[in-house]
């Protein structure tokens, strides 16, 4: 296989004594192409080439990717595996590691039973890697307690896209085609800070004429070059989507054609919006009349239009709804399964597509199945070797994982890949339930916030000492590649959880020698799933510049577009959705008077871990701050620079005043990256969606004052 | 050298991709040379870029008085000679665009060289090269002039003319590319 991918005619700079190895960034959705630089010498990473023939995103980068690769040969990487022992962290071997989690893991699985333990995973990871999670919880570890953190990124996008649409590919249709849309309606999505990459082709598409109508309550670097802005409430969106497809009927921009023939529920969902008049929406959205009003006409005139969305609409305690919703605003404009147009979430984490569809997820097996549906146990029982009785049942999802520490039922966690200390909500809570277990393992390849709390941390590997694939944002499957071998002892992730395996006297179930072995037995377990990837090899998604799932053989080309003919549910219809207001968990009182809410800057990836140990992204923001309205800080006498103590009823925190205009006068904005005392996530509420279990981090009532 | 740099600030969005890529950037010393400066927070979060204008007849040049600043034959003007900077700082001063940036501990100065060793073969620099909303462009004169064209025409119904009072009434409220 080729290292180094480039296509004829296209030059990038070759420095002497290095070779470039051609790969993916190991953040956001986007997975930017790129190409590391090795130096052929020290076989150190010494930089990065832009990959301009990556079809989806052309060489571009943001600050995160031109940087990724200083965390590779980063001085603070943990190199031996860590044993805490009165308090204090002390290097051992991974003989001495690895006996110690054996003995506790056995012992707590004899006194509690193979429940108590329970595995916390994430999806910044391969989908090799995504994949034997599942398979380790259930299997090595025989515990049904198994989830990640895409509960607090993806749950909900694939909670309402599986309702409406009956299949979860985060986009209908591949973003290349983004440059020929007419219109793009953007929802609780800060594209230009969280998906920098993508704002080339809503440009190439604007050049040519086409509006863009961006929902947030802050006048993002997104929002600002919005032909209309709707500048709502945190936690409106399903009021404006039922605001606008009740303007959509009126107006008569309805595609009946589309909608008789391939829609269920119209009468039900006419009904349902019949009360969202602009008045009433406006009212509760805060959004002036004459702006919905004209992003309905632009919306509904716009012969292409793409419907956005991400976190904003996502992490809501009625999230899934919101996106039922504003799916079926591109449905009742008949866009799905057409050329560029159709419904899109921008996935947040770098494999976040990929890692929720194999298993992951507490409910969750290989391909998009069920386990509460015996066929589909019964198939993947039959691909890893085991009796479909000793799977074990379904689990819980990320969050009430710590009710059950709380409750008493979980005694030992291992956490792979993730830092839920800073990423889920409420951290108090969470903190209390690290403190509470017997035992916990962490993998991570930095000493997180989440590894502080851990009896044992094992050194992983960054994801360019590995190989695999991921899926990225389009549910387009692409090729890692190994850059260089693991720095000191560090072991890949598979290697480590195919260790403790053996360990556990399940080594058999785990007889892998290389990455692409276990990419065989994944493609098998997805076979027939929803998400089949059985037509997916390495040598196509070479060729053919990734391939799209699903692909259920060999000579399929793979599915840029989805939906073209019918939908994935049952019937082949879509079913669109009948939702009425609900407001969200916490509204502002006399006491709690404002609206907090959270999301990220350029600068910073998730919890920070990787990006908060990157010089140039910390010379440019080293710390969180409240961004709030200068008639919020007249009113409290705040100005810029100032610090500011807000409180919730969950927790508090001190932080440095940015004041701007461009954010709702109700509403205060605190980015989410930094852990302990800097972490919002001690303020933010976990009221939890009914079906998709993710928390509500983007709206809660804060009170505030001059500290 | 046939292409040409070309800037459109409404695009910026602040992300200072183009100041991590040009640390990337071979003899750059991992020290940005280019500038994104905010219009004015309090206002919006427009950002823009800024970049050395690669001058004709360069202040910074013209005003070292120890000859240090050199202009390559396709006219990138280079950073001071390291053997001949005497640390003056004039080239700092004489910019009109305020470009040249003072390194106190080398004492010498550096700046924007178009990332000479990429641009001499004819390879975007590196800030063009991952500018994610393509507000820095390296591009052939001839699309530069075409893109200046195309902006203003975007903004007008064919055929007549705005005047300053005017002018919002010839922007069209839609006009979609595929409209039938």
């Amino acid at each position: 296989m080729t290292q180094f991918v480039v296509k004829p005619g296209v030059k990038n700079l070759h420095h002497e004594g290095e070779k470039m190895i051609t790969t993916h960034c190991c953040y956001c959705g986007m997975q930017c192409g790129m190409h590391i630089r090795v130096n052929e010498r020290t076989g150190k990473v010494v930089g990065v080439e832009p990959r301009y023939d990556w079809p989806v995103t052309m060489g571009k980068m943001c600050p995160k990717g031109v940087t990724a690769y200083q965390t590779v040969d980063h001085p603070e990487r943990i190199t031996k595996p860590l044993i805490k022992k009165n308090g204090e962290f002390v290097e051992s071997s991974w003989e001495e590691a690895l006996d110690l989690i054996e003995k506790n893991f056995k012992e707590i699985q004899n006194k509690h039973g193979k429940n108590a333990l329970s595995v916390f995973g994430g999806v910044s990871m391969t989908n090799e890697k995504c994949y034997l999670v599942g398979k380790y919880a259930r299997i090595a570890l025989g515990t049904r307690y198994v989830d990640y953190n895409g509960r607090f990124c993806m749950s909900s996008a694939a909670g309402g896209f599986m309702k409406t649409l009956g299949i979860d590919r985060g986009s209908t249709l591949p973003w290349p085609e983004l440059e020929h849309t007419d219109c793009f309606f953007m929802a609780g999505s800060n594209t230009a800070e969280c998906h920098p990459t993508t704002i080339q082709w809503l440009w190439r598409a604007r050049d040519k004429g086409a509006k863009m109508i961006v929902a947030d309550p802050r006048e993002t670097p997104t929002a600002r070059i919005a032909d209309v802005h709707l500048d709502l409430k945190a936690g409106t969106d399903s009021a404006l989507a039922n605001g606008m497809m009740h303007l959509l009927i009126k107006e008569g921009y309805v595609d009946y054609e589309y909608v008789n023939e391939r829609c269920n529920n119209f009468s039900e969902l006419k009904e349902a919006v019949e009360e969202f008049t602009p008045e009433y929406t406006s009212k509760i959205t805060g959004v002036s009349i004459e702006k919905l009003i004209k992003a309905a006409h632009i919306f509904g005139r716009s012969p292409r239009s793409v419907v956005m969305f991400a976190r904003g609409v996502e992490q809501q305690s009625k999230g899934v709804d919101n996106v039922c919703l504003y799916t079926s605003m591109a449905l009742l404009r008949g866009q799905i399964g057409k050329f560029a147009s159709g419904v899109a979430t921008f996935t947040g984490q770098g494999n976040g597509q990929g890692g929720r569809e194999h298993g992951q997820k507490a409910d969750a097996l290989p391909g998009y199945r069920k386990i509460d549906n015996p066929d589909h146990v019964k198939y993947v029982s039959n691909v890893w070797g085991i009796d479909p009785s000793d799977m074990p049942e379904a689990g819980v999802s990320a969050y009430e994982m710590f009710d059950e520490i709380q409750a008493g039922k979980i005694k030992a966690m291992h956490v792979i890949c993730s830092n839920p200390a800073v990423s889920a909500p409420n951290n108090h809570y969470i903190w209390d339930g690290f403190n509470k277990l017997d035992f916990m393992v962490v993998s991570d390849f930095f000493l997180s916030e989440t590894a502080e709390f851990a009896d044992v941390v094992l050194p992983a590997t960054t994801w360019a000492e590995d190989e695999g694939t991921t899926t990225n944002l389009e549910g387009r499957v692409i090729r890692i590649r190994k850059v260089k071998d693991p720095i000191g002892e560090a072991k890949t992730d598979w290697e480590i959880m195919q260790l403790i395996a053996e360990r556990m006297g399940k080594g058999k179930f785990f007889p892998y020698k290389n990455v692409p072995e276990i990419y065989e037995e994944f493609r098998l377990a997805s076979k027939g799933g929803k998400a089949d990837y059985y037509g997916i090899t390495y040598e196509k998604i070479e060729k053919n510049d990734g391939v799209f799932w699903p692909c259920p053989s060999e000579d399929h080309p793979g599915t840029p577009t989805m939906f073209q003919e019918s939908f994935g549910t049952p019937d082949g219809r879509a079913n669109l959705a009948a939702v009425k207001w609900q407001e969200p968990a916490e509204e502002p009182t006399d006491e709690y008077p404002h609206t907090l809410t959270t999301g990220r800057v350029v600068f910073h990836y998730l919890s920070g871990t990787q990006t908060r140990r990157t010089q140039f992204l910390m010379e440019k923001c080293p710390e969180p701050y409240v961004e709030m309205h200068p008639n919020l800080a007249a009113y409290y006498a705040i100005s810029d620079g100032n610090n500011v103590y807000l409180e919730t009823k969950r927790g508090s925190m001190t932080v440095k005043a940015r004041i701007t205009k461009a954010i709702r006068q109700d509403h205060v904005f605190i980015p989410y990256h930094w852990g302990k005392e800097l972490s919002v996530n001690k303020l933010t509420n976990p009221a939890l969606d009914p079906t998709s279990r993710m928390p509500e981090f983007k709206v809660c009532a804060v009170k505030l004052m001059k500290a | 050298m046939k292409k040409v740099m070309y800037l459109e600030f409404e695009r910026c969005i602040g992300c200072r991709a183009c100041q991590a890529a040009c640390r990337e950037c071979g003899g750059h010393d991992m020290k940005e040379r280019n500038y994104v400066e905010y219009i004015d927070f309090t206002e919006s979060r427009q950002t823009f870029p800024m970049l050395c204008m690669q001058c004709k007849d360069p202040a910074c040049a013209k005003v070292c008085p120890a000859n240090a600043i050199q202009i390559t034959e396709e006219g990138v003007v280079l950073s001071a000679m390291e053997e001949k900077c005497i640390g003056c700082r004039n080239c700092t001063f004489g910019c009109p665009f305020g470009i040249p940036k003072f390194d106190f501990e080398e004492n010498k100065m550096y700046k924007c060289d178009m990332c000479y060793d990429r641009t001499k073969h004819e390879i975007a620099p590196m800030c063009a090269s991952v500018c994610p909303s393509d507000a820095i462009r390296f591009i052939d004169h001839e699309e530069m002039m075409e893109l200046r064209r195309k902006r203003t025409q975007m903004n007008l119904i064919e055929g007549k003319k705005p005047s300053e009072n005017d002018k919002w009434q010839y922007v069209p409220e839609f006009f979609g590319v595929y409209s039938d």
